[in-house]
């Protein structure tokens, strides 16, 4: 039955296939969230047909845009951009790439599939539950997230199904990331050190490396919040709160406490979107520009780096939480640091295509958009890791820009590039390679006419996770900017067709591939 | 024991330990700020259940696994008599409960596993007993 | 080749949006405002460089390099430029962090003014609320069993204290130019938190603290305070203001304000 397949490529066929459907639902609400903005008193019938309690007559709750938002974040981050390239790519090239059969324990690697399954069904029932899906956020912070119904409609059962989604998942990413160290550490092929990796193999061995740590810390955090949900414990509600109207008879419990434990898994599971997206960046940079990778140790290294200071910056996410000022300093100095592996990893890019001869295959264009995406974005990060700055830009669209780019737009162009390089292998054909092309020159332009306007929004002031902006008089000098920015999205999305039709039509009629059609080196086209 | 194995058990103790350092240290943190205290008192009765553990892991090393999980079979239900004791609204108690819980759930895969593969999986068993000793150190001399 | 002329079009473009005088910072009305300009801008130039230099080189590459059937040249790696390369960055990157801590410090590190004027800030969904200490000085005694919003009693102050009888409440923060103001921010219920973009100053309010934030405006005028951590529905509109008066302007409201105030 391949359904529950224990191969290690069907499994990463199916991660993919459910990245692949979680990216659509996650954008499509996304251009529901930009619909809204622009438009915030227009009715809409459809609204009204999904969400007849967040939408009557068609006109959108503030309750039901927040709700949007937190399930838009939360498919994302975790089903898309921490399933595709880690578990998806990951569980397909990581044993061809290192001569191994299969993964070191396949069937726990198809149960993790199926738990993560379990997971994204367990979030999605939070629409249809009474009071539909929570509001609080991805980031789900207490005390907004921890006393039900009362601070919200979707508070209730929809934000307990949203935390068990997330401790679930949780469950599935370390019996994935289990999965993977063992498969590296005891499967190679003999004779291959791990400075004889490739370099994808290397981002997805410190993916499950910052995977192993980061959500064994997220799993109990999940656990404390539901339990100050529905046991009526204090762990992070502090004493004589009054929420509409009622007295809330909890004692001594921190918010902060929760903040500090969801984003020491916060901040490095960036580094889990993001790393392995850069070892199939180096190796697609390489590839066409018929070089080798240039300073391979170096991006080797650069990557064991990154995933150990990710462990220590969290901070950053909290400068202005009230935690003590001090420690802010220390986490501005380390967030800095941070930075510094990843600008070598941008320079080595760009000595690898140096004095090499670039052909600019489809892959290639995403590889290089990659590069582009990944500067724009992270230079930005100099600004938001630097407290005394981040004070006018937290929470600020600045912060959204900064984070899609990098984080989002970056990742999914890495997977886009991940695709088109592989496909031969996966399904003996090629995706096409001129409408490739042309999904990419126009998602580029789309990404750049979207995100880079939100960073002046961000200049303005403009606060994120605002329904609409028609409360305040500064905000009214964003609205032709918000108007821009939703029809750049709207543009962006309509593209994306052109990759959906590529990525089924090619499956069945692309053009045949050879075994090894873009003469690399590494062994999953070399052998057999 | 094949490398496999034991790789993939060692990363799964690593894990759990992370999993019990997170909560350890919101203890501590929550302890300290929070002014409302109480440390919970154990029974001598649950002081006792330390030795199961480390019972269970002889057991396992004279190859005798049937009576190992009986021992261990012991220690989860005492967890699980443990658990209905302790009250949520009292913080010290929660954060015990939270244990215990954790605890009683790698006790009852441990035994589970000890059960299906044996000595094989005794390095995850050893692992369990010590974090058992761990968990009632950290209340009865530390909170 | 396209790609290349692409990459230095979209950051060609993304340049010249810094050059359009529409979307930009609202005017500031502090020192530490001005001092937040003036190190912003700094970074905004060394970011811009590291900007267009990574850009421009991507460019042209990608330009340099196309396939016109050349022999492959380049090397494989140099110990010499990755040395360089991450000593320069770390150079940058540390001396941005440490030449920004002292707007930092500013804010946050630095103590309680003793002629501030001292001012409560509590924040509910989805309102705030202003509290002075009136003509003693001193805060009354709070207690949520006596918090009565529509009464007029939002923060709860204790009837039996004294102390408390000539505390003011408002709903919209006033205070005298020129003069430092210390607030201390609390939330009744979840995390709220209270933005001023023109002092350039914004501060999580979280239940269960007491948070102080200082600042001392110099310039008069009306700026709105939007709440800037979700809160729940009513976030987006959870608006209050900050007006900065001459210091008879405020005298005078604090006279007649005062006069009225009546306790539960």
């Amino acid at each position: 039955m391949t359904l529950f397949s224990t191969d290690h490529k069907v499994i990463g066929k199916q991660y993919i296939g459910l990245a692949l459907f979680s990216v659509f639902l996650g954008m499509l609400l996304s251009l529901v969230m930009r619909f809204h903005l622009v438009h915030p008193d227009t009715k809409v019938r459809l609204f009204q047909m999904l969400w007849p309690e967040g939408a009557p007559g068609g006109q959108m709750t503030p309750e039901l845009y927040l709700s949007l938002m937190t399930m838009h974040g939360t498919i994302m981050v975790f089903f898309v951009l921490t399933t595709a390239p880690q578990s998806g790519f990951g569980n397909y090239f990581l044993p061809l790439q290192i001569g191994a059969h299969d993964m070191a324990f396949p069937v726990l690697n198809m149960l993790s599939f199926w738990t993560t399954v379990l997971s994204l069904v367990t979030l999605l029932l939070a629409f249809v539950v009474e009071g539909g899906a929570p509001l609080s956020g991805w980031t789900a912070y207490p005390p907004l997230s921890g006393l039900g119904k009362i601070t919200g409609p979707g508070q209730g059962l929809g934000q307990d199904l949203w935390i068990l989604s997330i401790a679930i998942f949780c469950v599935a990413s370390l019996m994935g990331a289990i999965n993977i160290i063992v498969t590296v550490i005891e499967l190679r092929a003999p004779g291959m050190g791990y400075f004889d990796m490739p370099l994808t193999c290397w981002g997805w061995f410190v993916t499950a490396l910052i995977s192993l740590f980061a959500f064994a810390v997220l799993l109990p955090g999940g656990v404390l919040l539901l339990l100050d949900r529905v046991a009526g414990t204090s762990f992070f509600i502090p004493g004589g709160l009054i929420v509409n109207d009622q007295v809330q008879g909890r004692s001594g419990g921190s918010p902060l406490l929760f903040q500090h434990l969801f984003w020491f898994f916060g901040h490095p599971e960036v580094y889990i979107a993001i790393l392995p997206g850069m070892g199939v960046i180096s190796t697609v940079l390489s590839v066409f520009s018929g070089k080798k990778v240039f300073g391979y140790k170096a991006m080797a290294v650069a990557m064991l780096a990154i995933g150990g200071l990710g462990f220590v910056v969290w901070g950053h996410h909290m400068f202005i939480s009230g935690m003590s000022p001090y420690s802010s300093v220390a986490f501005s100095v380390l967030t800095m640091a941070v930075g510094v592996p990843s600008a070598v990893k941008t320079f080595n890019w760009l000595a690898t295509l140096w004095g090499g001869r670039l052909r600019f295959t489809a892959a290639m264009h995403y590889a290089l958009g990659f590069v582009s995406l990944f500067i724009t974005g992270g230079i930005t990060g100099l600004v938001l890791g630097q407290p005394g700055l981040d004070i006018y830009f937290h929470d600020t669209y600045f912060v959204v820009a900064h984070f899609h780019l990098i984080m989002g737009v970056a990742a999914v162009f890495a997977i886009f590039s991940a695709l088109h390089y592989w496909f031969p292998k996966m399904y003996g054909r090629f995706l096409n390679e001129r409408l490739g092309k042309i999904h990419f020159f126009l998602t580029f332009v789309g990404v750049y006419a979207v995100f880079v306007p939100l960073h002046f929004a961000g200049f303005v002031g403009n606060p994120r996770r605002y329904p609409d902006f028609k409360e305040y008089e500064f905000l009214k000098s964003v609205t032709g900017l918000h108007m821009g920015v939703t029809h750049a999205a709207y543009f962006l999305a309509a593209v994306q067709l052109i990759f959906l039709f590529n990525y089924f039509w090619s499956q069945r009629r692309g053009a045949v591939a050879p075994g090894n059609p873009w003469g690399a080196t590494t062994r999953e086209w070399t052998d057999d | 024991m094949t490398n496999v194995a034991r790789t993939g058990q060692t990363l799964l103790v690593v894990a759990s330990s992370m999993l019990f350092a997170a909560v350890t240290s919101a203890m501590v943190v929550r302890r300290g700020i929070g002014g409302d205290w109480v440390a919970p008192e154990l029974p001598v009765c649950v002081w006792a259940t330390a030795v199961l553990g480390p019972l269970a892991s002889w057991l396992v090393l004279r190859g005798w696994v049937r009576g190992a999980v009986i021992a261990g079979g012991l220690l989860v239900v005492l967890q699980v008599l443990v658990l209905a004791e302790l009250r949520m609204a009292v913080i010290g108690e929660a954060f015990l409960s939270v244990l215990v819980g954790a605890h009683a759930l790698h006790a009852a895969a441990g035994v589970a596993a000890l059960a299906r593969w044996g000595e094989r999986a005794g390095l995850f068993w050893h692992f369990v007993g010590a974090l058992w000793i761990y968990v009632l150190f950290l209340f009865g001399v530390w909170a | 080749m396209a790609i290349a002329i692409l990459i230095a079009a979209l950051a060609g473009a993304t340049l010249a949006l810094f050059f359009q005088p529409r979307w930009w910072f609202p005017e500031a009305i502090s020192a530490h405002a001005r001092a937040y300009d003036a190190h912003f801008l700094v970074t905004l130039c060394v970011i811009g460089c590291i900007f267009v230099f990574a850009q421009g080189l991507l460019a042209w590459v990608i330009f340099r390099y196309r396939d016109r059937g050349q022999a492959v040249t380049g090397s494989d790696g140099s110990s010499a430029l990755e040395i360089a390369w991450t000593s320069a960055t770390a150079v940058i990157f540390l001396g941005l962090a440490l030449a920004g801590q002292g707007i930092w410090a500013g804010v946050h590190l630095e103590g309680s003014d003793p002629r501030a004027l001292h001012v409560e800030v509590l924040a509910k969904q989805f309102a705030w609320s202003y509290r002075y200490a009136g003509a003693d000085g001193a805060f009354g005694r709070v207690d949520v069993k006596q918090i009565d919003d529509a009464g007029g009693n939002s923060f709860g102050i204790d009837a039996k204290d004294p102390k408390g009888k000539d505390d003011l409440t408002a709903a919209v923060l006033r205070v005298p130019v020129g003069r430092p103001v210390e607030l201390h921010l609390k939330s009744r219920d979840v995390i709220h938190n209270f933005f001023v973009r023109e002092l350039r100053l914004k501060q999580d309010v979280v239940p269960g603290m007491t948070i102080p934030l200082r600042f001392t405006a110099t310039k008069t005028g009306t700026y709105e305070v939007p709440c800037s951590e979700l809160c729940g529905l009513g976030h987006h509109q959870m608006r209050s203001s900050l007006v900065v008066m001459t210091e008879e302007d405020y005298a005078a409201w604090l006279a007649e304000a005062q006069q009225k105030v009546v306790l539960p």
